[in-house]
C-alpha cells in the first residue's frame, strides 16, 4: 500500500460535448477535447505544479484527479483503486469511496465565493468535523477549529471564528478555505489558482504556509497555475515537479529547476519568454516566439502536435505525427526534437519556423 | 488517521490545542439566540417599513386571538338593521342588513383568515421549494419529471381551478381553503426556485461541501436554501397576498360555503343584503371589510419588502453583536484599487 | 526619449467618501504629474488608490466618492484645462477625444446584443465624428494589433477570445484619436503569451499615434518591463516616483524594496523572496504619520508623528520618506539585482548595467 501513489492518471480522458440549442440538431456536436489522454502519478506528500494558458484543460485535469470530474477515458486511481469503481459500488472495492472522497480535496481561486456567505467561519469549519468526526464533542470541535485558525495566523482566534466570509480579507478567506481542507487530513489538496485571487505581496506569504502545513499533514499538493513565478517558488520549496499542459495534453514534466533551466519543449520556452522579469525595458519587448498569438479551439486542436500551428520549429512530420512522452525516470518531455535520431530531423520545416537546426 | 502502512499508529494530533478556551454551553446557547432571535429582531426592527408591517400584522395578530375573546360572535339581530357607523357604543362601525354587528363580523373573520393565510403560504412555499430544490440540484431525470409537472401546473389558470376544486370540496375548514386557493402558485415559484438552484450548484463553496462529502440534504439545507431564503420569503408573502384576495373574491362569488364568517362573506351580505354599491348610506357595509382587506393587504407587501434583508449576512452581521460590525477594508472600498 | 513637459497635472487630489464607521479616505491628498508621450505605470496592490488616481484624471470617480483638488490638462495646442471644472458636455468631449480609459474588468463592458461593428459606429456617432474615416481608422487599429478587421467587427463580443476583446477595446479607445490613453489592469484577465505581447503592441501604438499612456497595474515585473517612469501607491498616496530604473534598479522607499522582493520571479533565489508582514491600513483610520510606519523596519518616532514629506532623490527620482539614506540595507534586494551588480544603491546615473 505505501508504494501505491496516492494519484495515478492513466491515459485519462475528458471530452465534453457541447450541447447548445435547437440549431446545433443539424450539425456536428462540438466535441472538447479538454483532457486527452494524460498519465500522471502524484506520489504522497509531493507537490505537482501543472501550468498552462487558459483553455489547455488544467483545471478539468485537476478536477479529474481529485475526482470531482469523471473521465470519459482511461482511468483515475486512488492508491491503487479506481475512484469511480469504489463510487459505482461495481465490485467490492479496496478502499471504499467515501475514505477516497475525504482525502482528496480542493481549494479554489476566488476565496470570495469558496465559502458559504450565510454562514461563519466557524459554522463552516465545523461542517467537516460533524461530518468526519462524528465522535468528538462539540468543545472537542471547536478546539480544533481555533487551534487551526491559530496555526494560519489569524490569531486571536475568536475574533475570527464568528465573522461571516465577507468580514473577512481575501487572505483571511483563503487561508481558511485552506483550514477547512486539512481539517479532514487529506492526501492531496487540488490548489486550483489558490493565490492569483491574492494580492501580489501576500502570494509569498500564501505558499509559505501551505508549504508548511503540506509537511506538517503529510498531504500532497496539484498546484494548478498559468503564473510560471508563482509555481516555480511552490513547486521548487517543495523539491517538486512541474508539468507544462497544452491543449489537452502533457507537453513537458520533470523537476522544477531542471525544466525551467533546461526547457526542452518549444511551449516551455515560450512560457518562460512570456513571464515578465523584473528588467527595466520600455517595452521593447521582442515579438513572441510563436507564429500565431492566438491560441487554437480546443474543439478542432490541430493534427498531429497539436502545438505544431504555433511553434517555432515546426516540420512536416508534426503535421501528422504526434509525439509520445519521451525521455526517462521523472523528466519527460512530448517532442521529436529530443530524440536526434527521429525522422523530424529529416522532414521540411513549415514556413515561418526558424531553423538553424540546434537542438535547444 | 494516516493509512501510509495500513497499520495503527499512535496518534499523535497533528493539530495543536488552542491558546483560547473553547465556548462553555452557555455561551453557544447566548451565540444561537443572538444569531436567530436578536438579529433577525434589529433588522426587522430597524427599518421602517418593516417596522409598520410587523405593528399591522401584530395588530391583526392580536384581534385575531385576544379579540376574539373579547368580543361577542356575529349573528343576526344582534342590534337594529343599517345601524349607521360611529353612531353607538353598542355597535361603533354599525351593523348590517340582518342587524350583524360590524365589529363582530370584522373581529371573528380575522383568525379564519390568518389561518388561510398560513396554510397557503406554507403550502405554496414548502411544495416549491421542496420540489424547486430537488429538481434543480439533483438533475437528470428527476429534473425533467418535475419540470414537466410544474409546467403542466403552471398553465392551468389559478383562479378559476381554485373555483372548480372549492365547488367539488366545498371545504370548511379555514386551512383547506387556504391549500385550495394557493393550489397553483407553487407551479410558477417552483420553476424559479429550480433555476436559482441550478445556478448556486456550480459555486465553488458548494462544490467545496461535496468534495468533503457533505451529505446531500445538509448541502441543501446549508447551502442552498440560505441564499434562496429571500426569494423565498418574498414569495411566501406573495401566496398570502393571493390567498386574501381570492378568498374575498370566492367568498364574495358565493362560491365558498359561508360557514365561516369572512371579510368576504361580509361584502357579499353587504352588496346582496344592503344594496351598497348603489346605496351611499349602506356603502359602509361594504367599505369596512375592504379596508380591513387592503391594510392587511399593505402589511404584508411591506413586510416583504424588506423580508430580504433578515437573510442578507451583510446586514445581519452590522446588526449582531457577536459577529461585530467591520467589513473588511476590501469590501469597503469596492472599485479602489 | 520622453519629452519632459507635462501633460496632466494633479495637485492635492483627495478623494474622499461617508461610511457608516467614519469618512473614508481613498486617495490622500496626491501629487502626480504625467509628462507627454511617455508611459507611466502606476503600481500598487489592491486597495492602494491607483485606479482612483486614475479615475481622477478623468473627473471618472463614481458616487459616493468625492473628488477635491486640480486637475490641469495641458493639450498640444491651446490653454491648459481644468478638468474637475468643465461643464458636463465639455468634460464628455474630453473624454475620448483626448484622453480616453479602458478600465478594470472592461471585457465585460461590451454590450452582448451588439456586434464589435456596432459598437464603434455607436462610439463614432456618440462623438458627432465623421462615420467613413472613423470606420476606416477602425480598420487600421484592428490591423495594427494583430486583428482581422472583418473577422472581428462581424463578431459578436461572445465569439471573441479574452485576448481579442481586449485588444478591440484598444481599438476603441483610441478611435477618436485621443493624446492620452489610461488603461486599468489592461491584461489582468489575459495569458502569459497575450499579456506579453500585449505590451509590444501598446509600446508600437505609443510609437506610431504618439500616445502618451497611464497604464495602472498590480503586476509589477509587466510594469518594470514596458514603462518609462514609474509611480507606487501605497495607501491612498504616492510614495516613490520615478524613471523606472530608478524604482526598479535603485528603489529608495522601504515599501518599494520590500514589494520587489515579494514578488516572486523566475530570477530570483527563494531565500530572498520574502512576504511583506502586517496589513494595509484602513481608509476610515488612517494613521496620522507615515502611512507605511507599521510594518516599515526603519520606522521611528518622527516618521509617526508626521506625514513624511517628498524627499528628491534627483531630478526625476522622489520617495516620500525621512530614511531613504537607510533604506538600501535595512531592505537589502535579491543578491543578483541590477543593484547589488551595479554597486549602486547611491543617486542613479541613468546608465543600464
Amino acid at each position: 500500500m505505501t508504494d501505491e501513489p496516492v494519484i495515478e492518471l492513466d491515459d485519462t480522458e475528458v471530452h465534453f460535448e457541447n450541447r447548445s440549442g435547437l440549431l446545433d440538431l443539424f450539425g456536428d456536436t462540438e466535441r472538447v477535447q479538454a483532457v486527452d489522454g494524460v498519465s500522471l502519478e502524484i506520489p504522497e506528500n509531493d507537490v505537482v505544479a501543472v501550468i498552462g494558458e487558459s483553455g489547455c484543460g488544467k483545471t478539468t485535469l485537476g478536477k479529474t484527479a481529485i475526482g470531482l470530474q469523471r473521465p470519459t477515458g482511461g482511468s483515475v486511481k486512488f492508491r491503487g483503486q479506481d475512484i469511480w469503481e469504489a463510487r459505482d459500488k461495481r465490485r467490492k472495492a479496496d478502499i471504499p469511496y467515501d475514505e477516497i472522497r475525504r482525502s482528496l480535496q480542493i481549494i479554489h481561486q476566488d476565496p470570495g465565493s469558496s465559502l458559504n456567505p450565510n454562514q461563519t467561519v466557524l459554522a463552516s469549519l465545523l461542517q467537516p468535523l460533524k461530518r468526519w468526526e462524528p465522535d468528538m464533542t462539540r468543545e472537542e470541535m471547536e478546539a480544533r477549529v481555533l487551534g487551526m485558525l491559530e496555526e494560519v495566523g489569524m490569531k486571536p482566534p475568536e475574533d475570527y471564528a464568528y465573522r461571516y466570509p465577507h468580514q473577512l480579507s481575501g487572505g483571511e478567506q483563503q487561508r481558511t478555505a485552506l483550514v477547512r481542507s486539512l481539517l479532514m487530513e487529506p492526501d492531496l489538496i487540488l490548489a486550483d489558482e489558490a493565490v492569483s485571487a491574492l494580492d501580489v505581496s501576500l502570494r509569498v506569504e500564501m505558499m509559505d504556509l501551505m508549504l508548511e502545513l503540506q509537511d506538517q499533514f503529510d498531504t500532497s499538493f496539484l498546484y494548478i497555475s498559468h503564473d510560471l513565478s508563482n509555481a516555480r517558488y511552490f513547486a521548487g520549496q517543495a523539491d517538486g515537479r512541474i508539468a507544462i499542459m497544452y491543449l489537452g495534453e502533457i507537453v513537458e514534466i520533470g523537476p522544477v529547476e531542471e525544466v525551467l533551466e533546461n526547457p526542452q519543449h518549444p511551449y516551455t520556452k515560450v512560457l518562460k519568454w512570456a513571464t515578465p522579469d523584473m528588467e527595466v525595458k520600455h517595452g521593447k519587448v521582442d515579438s513572441p516566439p510563436v507564429r500565431q498569438i492566438d491560441i487554437p479551439t480546443p474543439t478542432d486542436p490541430p493534427s498531429g502536435c497539436r502545438f505544431h500551428t504555433r511553434c517555432p520549429k515546426a516540420r512536416e512530420e508534426c503535421t501528422t505525427e504526434s509525439p509520445d512522452p519521451i525521455g526517462n525516470g521523472d523528466r519527460k518531455t512530448a517532442c521529436f526534437r529530443v530524440d536526434p535520431e527521429h525522422t523530424y530531423w529529416e522532414s521540411e520545416p513549415l514556413e515561418g519556423t526558424d531553423q538553424e537546426g540546434e537542438i535547444l | 488517521m494516516k493509512r501510509t502502512d495500513g497499520g495503527t499508529e499512535a496518534e499523535t494530533s497533528r493539530f495543536r490545542t488552542p491558546e483560547t478556551k473553547s465556548r462553555t454551553r452557555i455561551e453557544r446557547l447566548r451565540y444561537k439566540y443572538d444569531l436567530y432571535i436578536r438579529s433577525p429582531a434589529t433588522v426587522v426592527w430597524s427599518d421602517i417599513r418593516t417596522r409598520i408591517a410587523v405593528v399591522i400584522l401584530g395588530v391583526y395578530l392580536l384581534v385575531g386571538t385576544v379579540g376574539v375573546l373579547l368580543v361577542s360572535p356575529p349573528s343576526a339581530s344582534q342590534g337594529p338593521i343599517h345601524v349607521q357607523p360611529f353612531q353607538t357604543m353598542a355597535h361603533p362601525l354599525g351593523t348590517d342588513g340582518i342587524g350583524t354587528d360590524m365589529v363582530s363580523m370584522l373581529v371573528h373573520a380575522t383568525p379564519p383568515m390568518l389561518k388561510m393565510m398560513l396554510a397557503g403560504g406554507v403550502f405554496a412555499t414548502g411544495v416549491a421549494t421542496t420540489l424547486g430544490t430537488l429538481s434543480g440540484y439533483r438533475g437528470g431525470r428527476v429534473d425533467s419529471a418535475l419540470t414537466t409537472v410544474m409546467d403542466m401546473a403552471t398553465a392551468i389558470p389559478g383562479l378559476p381551478l381554485a373555483i372548480v376544486v372549492a365547488t367539488i370540496l366545498q371545504p370548511e375548514s379555514p386551512y383547506v381553503v387556504g391549500i385550495v386557493l394557493t393550489i397553483n402558485v407553487w407551479a410558477g415559484l417552483g420553476r424559479s426556485i429550480r433555476s436559482q438552484v441550478l445556478t448556486l450548484r456550480e459555486e465553488s463553496y458548494v462544490e467545496a461541501s461535496r468534495a468533503m462529502h457533505i451529505r446531500t440534504p445538509t448541502i441543501i439545507l446549508r447551502d442552498i436554501i440560505p441564499d434562496i431564503m429571500p426569494y423565498v420569503a418574498i414569495n411566501f408573502v406573495n401566496a398570502a397576498r393571493i390567498v386574501v384576495f381570492s378568498s374575498v373574491a370566492l367568498y364574495f362569488l358565493g362560491v365558498l360555503p359561508f360557514s365561516n364568517t369572512h371579510w368576504g362573506v361580509a361584502m357579499n351580505r353587504g352588496y346582496k343584503n344592503s344594496g351598497a354599491l348603489y346605496n351611499i348610506d349602506t356603502a359602509y357595509t361594504l367599505v369596512e371589510p375592504m379596508i380591513a382587506i387592503v391594510v392587511l393587504s399593505l402589511a404584508l407587501v411591506l413586510l416583504s419588502q424588506g423580508a430580504d434583508r433578515i437573510f442578507n449576512p451583510r446586514v445581519r452581521a452590522r446588526n449582531s453583536n457577536a459577529t461585530g460590525d467591520e467589513d473588511s477594508t476590501a469590501a469597503v472600498e469596492g472599485r479602489t484599487s | 526619449m520622453t519629452v519632459d513637459d507635462t501633460i496632466i497635472e494633479v495637485s492635492d487630489a483627495t478623494v474622499a467618501f461617508e461610511m457608516e464607521r467614519g469618512a473614508a479616505r481613498v486617495l490622500d491628498d496626491v501629487d502626480a504629474t504625467v509628462n507627454r508621450k511617455e508611459i507611466l505605470g502606476l503600481v500598487g496592490e489592491s486597495g492602494s488608490g491607483k485606479s482612483m488616481l486614475a479615475s481622477s484624471m478623468l473627473d471618472a470617480v463614481e458616487d459616493p466618492g468625492q473628488l477635491t483638488g486640480e486637475v490641469t490638462y495641458y493639450p498640444d495646442d491651446g490653454e491648459p484645462i481644468s478638468i474637475l471644472d468643465l461643464p458636463a458636455e465639455e468634460l464628455r468631449q474630453l473624454r475620448w477625444e483626448e484622453i480616453a480609459m479602458v478600465f478594470q474588468g472592461a471585457l465585460d463592458s461590451f454590450n452582448p446584443t451588439q456586434n464589435i461593428r456596432q459598437h464603434f459606429q455607436e462610439t463614432l456617432s456618440a462623438h458627432n465624428a465623421n462615420r467613413e474615416e472613423g470606420m476606416e481608422r477602425a480598420r487600421e487599429l484592428l490591423s495594427e494589433l494583430y486583428l482581422d478587421p472583418d473577422q472581428v467587427l462581424g463578431s459578436y463580443p461572445h465569439e471573441l477570445s479574452g485576448g481579442m476583446k481586449q485588444r478591440a477595446l484598444i481599438a476603441l479607445a483610441l478611435l477618436l484619436d485621443p493624446d492620452v490613453l489610461v488603461m486599468d489592469e489592461p491584461t489582468g484577465a489575459l495569458d502569459l503569451l497575450m499579456q506579453r505581447s500585449i505590451l509590444s503592441l501598446i509600446k508600437k501604438l505609443q510609437r506610431e499615434y504618439e500616445l502618451t499612456i497611464v497604464f495602472i497595474s498590480h503586476n509589477l515585473p509587466l510594469v518594470a518591463n514596458l514603462a518609462d517612469r514609474i509611480g507606487v501607491m501605497y495607501a491612498f498616496d504616492l510614495v516613490e516616483v520615478g524613471r523606472a530604473e530608478d524604482v526598479i534598479e535603485s528603489p529608495r522607499h522601504p515599501y518599494t524594496r520590500a514589494l520587489l522582493r515579494a514578488v516572486p520571479n523566475l530570477d530570483m533565489s527563494f531565500d530572498e523572496m520574502q512576504p511583506i508582514e502586517g496589513d494595509a491600513p484602513d481608509p476610515v483610520n488612517v494613521p496620522p504619520g507615515c502611512a507605511y510606519a507599521a510594518r516599515c523596519p526603519l520606522a521611528d518616532a518622527e516618521c509617526r508623528a508626521e506625514k513624511p514629506p517628498y524627499e528628491e532623490l534627483s531630478d526625476t527620482h522622489r520617495a516620500k520618506c525621512i530614511h531613504t539614506d537607510e533604506a538600501p540595507d535595512a531592505v537589502p534586494l535579491a543578491v543578483n539585482s541590477m543593484e547589488a551588480q551595479s554597486g549602486n544603491t547611491g543617486v542613479t546615473t541613468g546608465e543600464e548595467p
